[in-house]
């Protein structure tokens, strides 16, 4: 898991890590993690305001580009630790994101495709008809031809 | 219902800014955030966010735990420039609906066809439709923002500004 997020995450500008406040809400910052190869694990800057505290926490990079598009990212679960006068993300699991390359979409377009069958199988549902008229109708609404 | 009234800047994120990154909660608690297309809808007090039936884990998590966030802080493609950073801390149901076509649906999708054109390549022939056809069996989600913090310029490092909202009335 390390390799993978040594490889990845220089290819971001920044990240956005989410942890849990006082409540018990989900929080997030956009923030500039350094790597700590010795200790394998992110060194982040988290200001006090933000009220977060140790424990559960992600961290998402992602990127598009002016057209939505070129899509890019990835999460890491894992944990917060304090650490004196700095905070310490533990990751614990990679998890793939969007990478809108062929061979990627072609394998989200599959695994979607199962998902939403279990989905209406669990229910007892039968598969929805898509309306494609009507979304070539928004599409033209969109593009002003009509 | 209260409408949500906010400053301009922030207005302008809400409508603008092309993703939020959305996060639920998983079993485990572990924040689980990915990047979101969002709605804004001011005269009802809430955000519309929606999910494929092939994509449900992030309904998943807020039907078990409705505490979500919404953190508006990529300005890539919405044209402004140094807009502050914005979060939203709320509340979020999911009903278990499967929906192809409503009012809302057809907001989110205007919006996706204009800042995202490439997406209409699924529909182009009867096999990408054939493929991609799930995708568009869609949960709607509605998040009622509950705090509301923005950082000027997107400086995590200064004090944000606050908004309660309150949703008594």
């Amino acid at each position: 898991m390390w390799a993978d997020i040594v490889k990845r995450l220089p290819r971001f500008a920044s990240a956005v890590l989410t942890g849990l406040d006082r409540s018990g809400d989900p929080v997030s910052l956009r923030c500039q993690p350094t790597l700590d190869h010795q200790a394998q694990v992110l060194r982040v800057v988290v200001p006090d305001g933000l009220e977060m505290v140790p424990g559960p926490a992600g961290l998402l990079c992602h990127q598009h580009d002016d057209q939505l598009w070129e899509l890019k990212s990835f999460l890491l679960r894992g944990s917060l630790e304090r650490a004196s006068q700095e905070w310490v993300f533990r990751p614990r699991q990679f998890v793939s994101g969007m990478d809108t390359t062929p061979l990627s979409n072609l394998r989200l377009l599959r695994a979607g495709r199962r998902t939403a069958k279990r989905y209406l199988a669990a229910r007892g549902l039968p598969r929805p008809t898509i309306p494609w008229d009507h979304y070539a109708q928004l599409k033209d609404q969109a593009s002003g031809r009509t | 219902m209260v409408t949500l009234v906010v400053p301009p800047e922030v207005e302008a994120v809400f409508r603008e800014i092309r993703t939020c990154e959305f996060t639920t909660l998983a079993k485990d608690t572990t924040p689980i955030t990915w990047p979101t297309v969002a709605l804004y809808r001011p005269a009802q007090a809430r955000f519309v966010i929606t999910t494929s039936i092939g994509l449900p884990h992030k309904a998943y998590n807020l039907r078990r735990t409705p505490h979500v966030a919404m953190l508006y802080s990529d300005p890539t493609g919405s044209g402004l420039a140094m807009p502050p950073a914005v979060l939203v801390q709320g509340d979020a149901v999911c009903p278990d609906q499967v929906v192809t076509r409503s009012d809302e649906l057809d907001a989110l999708g205007r919006l996706l066809m204009v800042r995202q054109p490439v997406a209409a390549r699924y529909a182009a022939n009867p096999l990408t439709r054939w493929l991609s056809d799930w995708y568009l069996m869609r949960l709607l989600i509605y998040v009622t923002p509950r705090r509301i913090r923005w950082w000027p310029h997107g400086d995590f490092s200064q004090p944000a500004a606050e908004l309660e909202v309150d949703h008594v009335g």
